[in-house]
């Protein structure tokens, strides 16, 4: 689910994604479903974003049947990766948060020198905010670190239910990028005149942040009466 | 791309943008869907020329060569608002309800649009003329790469791009082929195409002098068409082509012949894999790559010869001048016909439970397929009872795991008489007691090569599938194992009772054959040969002057290899039915004096060898 509009700034802000939900214990492949996933998106957006001469490069998905595209920047590729692996570790260290990789475009707008700042200004035009849930597998310890235990037991069951939890992540990836698509065509008036460059022709960055401790408190809360936890019940 | 500069005026500027974004469009939709249409250099990042590399700039979006077809796109200048409609179009053969194979592979092709491509500039902008043209060419230059990357990232979304996939992929043939239809007008759906067609349209481009749109009809699900790939399907062995022993009862053997063809064929005959989904043309020339080797040449790397006239073919249809119609040979009769005739051959290489292969194969293969003949010609002819074969699993099965290669029989010395190196062969045959089956189980390269090599030269009556039976395993061990236990079994004959030979001895040289009972391996390859010049006559004649000499040999002695050198005759082999023969002539004095001489030398081994003998002595009983 992704929502789109401009926020006062003139820059189009792609809503939370919340839509799909990364479940399964840390030693299944359910973590490189979000691994895949992630990569997926942001490589999707870059590449219709980086309007410079690109060389595509098609991708397929080891966990799901798609493929994506990308631009065929090493250092884009390098970048993107680095930025997925710092997500993975974020997300380890604090498996109950909310944690969300967002991807902007600027453009460097030099300010005038003064006495205090020399610095140069980033007026963003766009932002991609992703927001991955990811859950612990109903089956393994809750609340537990990435060293939660494998599946207790990992029967037939257990595998016929990740496989469909697989095929709904797909199919809701694939409307993703649909949507993606649908964006990145429907407001083009905003994209800056493109530099002669090759490949990523606009410069951007990728941050990732967590929920905040509140929110945090409010999940664990939730998960509480969710669980009839026995103090909530008496 | 320059939008400063143009010999034309704005429209002029604009006509060019126009021309190479339906150029790019249609590389882009060929190029994701269409394997044959990608330039034989593979994904066509080789550039040939400098004005190629310029064009593949254009929209910022690098794809490599234009394919030949583009090129041919002229008539798209003439009049550039009318649309480009592209028809994405599955081919698919379908299968009559009668049997596969007696079918002939003459199903009914089938043809489904499974993508229609529209893109097109709508004259009349609500935008207007703008004073500043270069800047809005430059705005509408940006947004078409957008669209641009859009349209490339939509085609691998599509459910049309797993088809293309898998015809990409599949280095072994599929079932479906993909042909494309340009044309400047889009017929109607039929009522059922539009219930299983859906629409997608991308935002279209506004620019001064038109709109520009991009929009696919596409089907929405293509899992009724069971696109499958040879791949998918496991080689079967066929077991009763013909000359397999199922239709000859001469051949002993289920052959394995059939398996080591289909299995190679395909893998074999796809001609340059890698180079097959970029070089085949539009349709069914995916049957014919597969059925082309099969008369072509041995393994490992025949190229249909048909294909680089059928892709003249192909080169011929795409030609302009047919009312904006480009179809890749898909309306040819010609080529349909051709395509047909040459998918007859690929049924009997592609798997199928069915037992019987189709006329067409067994015509083919009759005809002269050297893989047929050769293999056929490689084997003896056997004569060999069954008794004898009834022997060879238990000494087969250390280093089988083939159960067809348990009933393989030995070799006929018919067979050997043209095979000089086979003589060399009994090195198994020497070392042939029980005890010594891991050693039979040696390699000899040298008979396994040569076989392979006569695969293509011998044309006797033998089963080929015996052959290549022993080819796809590992080879000579499997040979030597399989002399080795029928000579071991007549060797039991022989320690249980004595006899007298009931066969005509010809062209005996028992002297020779005595002088080297008492070599060791390397010269009773000659006396093998001896023996096989018995075998020349009859293989009656040879186990008749295998006796004789076993009844004349000298006593054994402490050496191994006298003992088992005694006894070397591969044409003993085939003769387990006429062992059984050899009892009845013997009198009980001689078992009784053979008896004898067996205990001694039992005796006289136990002390030497201690219990190496002692198996030997429960084997030999």
């Amino acid at each position: 689910m992704v929502a789109m509009g401009f926020d006062a700034g003139r820059r189009l802000v792609v809503g939370a994604w919340g839509g799909v939900g990364l479940e399964g214990d840390w030693t299944t492949a359910g973590w490189g479903e979000g691994v895949e996933v992630a990569g997926g998106i942001l490589h999707t957006i870059l590449f219709h974003r980086a309007l410079g001469l690109v060389r595509p490069k098609d991708i397929d998905l080891e966990l799901f049947e798609i493929t994506y595209v990308q631009c065929g920047d090493t250092e884009l590729e390098k970048k993107i990766d680095e930025k997925i692996e710092q997500f993975i570790d974020r997300v380890e260290k604090h498996p109950n948060k909310k944690n969300q990789v967002c991807l902007s475009f600027y453009e460097v707008k030099n300010k005038q020198p003064s006495w205090f700042t020399n610095k140069v200004e980033r007026l963003h035009w766009e932002q991609w905010n992703i927001n991955l849930n990811v859950a612990q597998h109903p089956k393994t310890h809750s609340g537990k670190s990435h060293h939660s235990k494998v599946l207790v037991d990992p029967g037939d069951s257990a595998l016929e239910e990740r496989s469909i939890r697989r095929a709904a992540l797909e199919t809701s990836l694939r409307e993703v990028l649909f949507q993606i698509i649908k964006f990145v065509n429907e407001k083009k008036d905003h994209v800056p005149s493109i530099p002669n460059l090759e490949g990523v022709s606009f410069p951007y960055e990728i941050t990732i942040s967590s929920s905040s401790d509140s929110a945090f408190g409010m999940d664990m809360f939730k998960r509480m009466l969710q669980t009839g936890h026995p103090t909530m019940l008496s | 791309m320059d939008l400063q500069s143009g010999p034309h005026g704005e429209y002029g500027r604009f006509e060019q943008i126009l021309s190479q974004f339906l150029l790019k469009s249609l590389h882009i939709v060929l190029d994701s869907r269409v394997p044959s249409i990608r330039p034989r250099s593979g994904r066509g990042r080789l550039l040939s020329g400098a004005q190629s590399k310029k064009n593949d700039k254009w929209f910022s979006l690098a794809l490599g060569d234009r394919p030949s077809a583009l090129e041919n796109l002229n008539f798209w200048h003439r009049n550039l608002m009318e649309p480009m409609v592209i028809d994405i179009i599955l081919v698919q053969e379908t299968q009559s309800d009668q049997d596969m194979y007696v079918s002939s592979g003459l199903g009914t092709v089938v043809e489904t649009l499974i993508e229609r491509w529209v893109v097109q500039c709508e004259s009349g902008s609500p935008m207007g003329f703008h004073g500043d043209s270069s800047a809005s060419h430059k705005k509408t230059y940006k947004k078409l790469i957008i669209l641009l990357r859009s349209l490339y990232s939509t085609m691998r979304l599509l459910p049309a791009h797993r088809a293309f996939r898998k015809l990409c992929l599949s280095s072994k043939g599929c079932d479906f082929d993909i042909i494309y239809k340009v044309s400047s007008f889009s017929a109607p759906f039929s009522r059922a195409e539009e219930e299983t067609m859906k629409q997608y349209g991308f935002v279209p481009v506004d620019a001064p002098q038109g709109r520009l749109s991009i929009s696919v009809t596409y089907r929405e699900s293509l899992s009724d068409f069971n696109l499958e790939t040879s791949a998918s399907f496991p080689p079967q062995i066929i077991t009763d082509y013909v000359g397999s022993p199922a239709t000859d009862p001469l051949r002993a053997f289920p052959s394995t012949d059939k398996g080591f063809c289909a299995t190679s064929v395909p893998s074999r005959g796809m001609q340059s894999p890698s180079s097959i989904p970029f070089q085949r043309p539009h349709s069914w020339t995916g049957g014919l790559h597969r059925g082309a080797p099969l008369g072509r040449t041995l393994p490992l790397g025949g190229s249909p010869p048909a294909y680089p006239s059928s892709f003249g073919q192909y080169e011929a249809a795409s030609s302009p001048s047919d009312n904006y119609r480009f179809q890749n040979n898909r309306h040819s009769n010609h080529h349909k016909a051709t395509s047909f005739d040459d998918y007859q051959l690929s049924p009997p290489f592609s798997p199928s439970p069915s037992p019987s292969p189709s006329p067409s194969p067994p015509t083919y293969l009759s005809s002269g397929n050297p893989v047929q003949n050769c293999t056929r010609g490689e084997s003896s002819p056997v004569s060999i009872p069954h008794p004898m074969l009834g022997r060879s699993p238990r000494y087969l099965s250390p280093n089988l795991s083939d159960p067809n290669r348990n009933s393989l029989p030995p070799l006929s010395p018919r067979s050997l008489k043209h095979d000089p190196s086979y003589q060399d062969s009994p090195s198994g045959i020497r070392s042939g007691r029980r005890s010594d089956l891991t050693r039979t189980g040696d390699p000899s390269p040298g008979i396994t090569n040569y076989y392979f090599g006569q695969k293509v030269s011998r044309d006797s009556k033998d089963d080929s599938g015996r052959f290549s039976g022993l080819l796809s395993s590992s080879g000579s061990p499997r040979v030597g194992l399989s002399r080795s236990s029928s000579r071991f079994s007549f060797q039991d004959d022989l320690d249980d009772s004595d006899f007298s030979c009931p066969f005509i001895v010809d062209d005996v040289d028992t002297p020779e054959t005595q002088a080297r009972q008492n070599v060791d391996g390397n010269k009773a390859s000659e006396f093998t040969s001896q023996t096989f010049g018995v075998g020349r006559k009859s293989q009656d004649a040879a186990v008749g002057a295998l006796v004789h000499m076993l009844r004349t040999a000298p006593p054994l002695r402490q050496d191994s290899s006298c003992f088992s050198s005694r006894s070397l005759n591969p044409g003993l082999e085939g003769d387990a039915g006429t062992a059984s023969g050899f009892f009845l002539p013997r009198k009980t004095s001689d078992a009784l004096e053979e008896l004898r001489v067996y205990k001694e030398v039992k005796d006289l081994l136990l002390s030497k060898s201690g219990a190496r003998f002692v198996s030997k002595e429960d084997t030999t009983g």
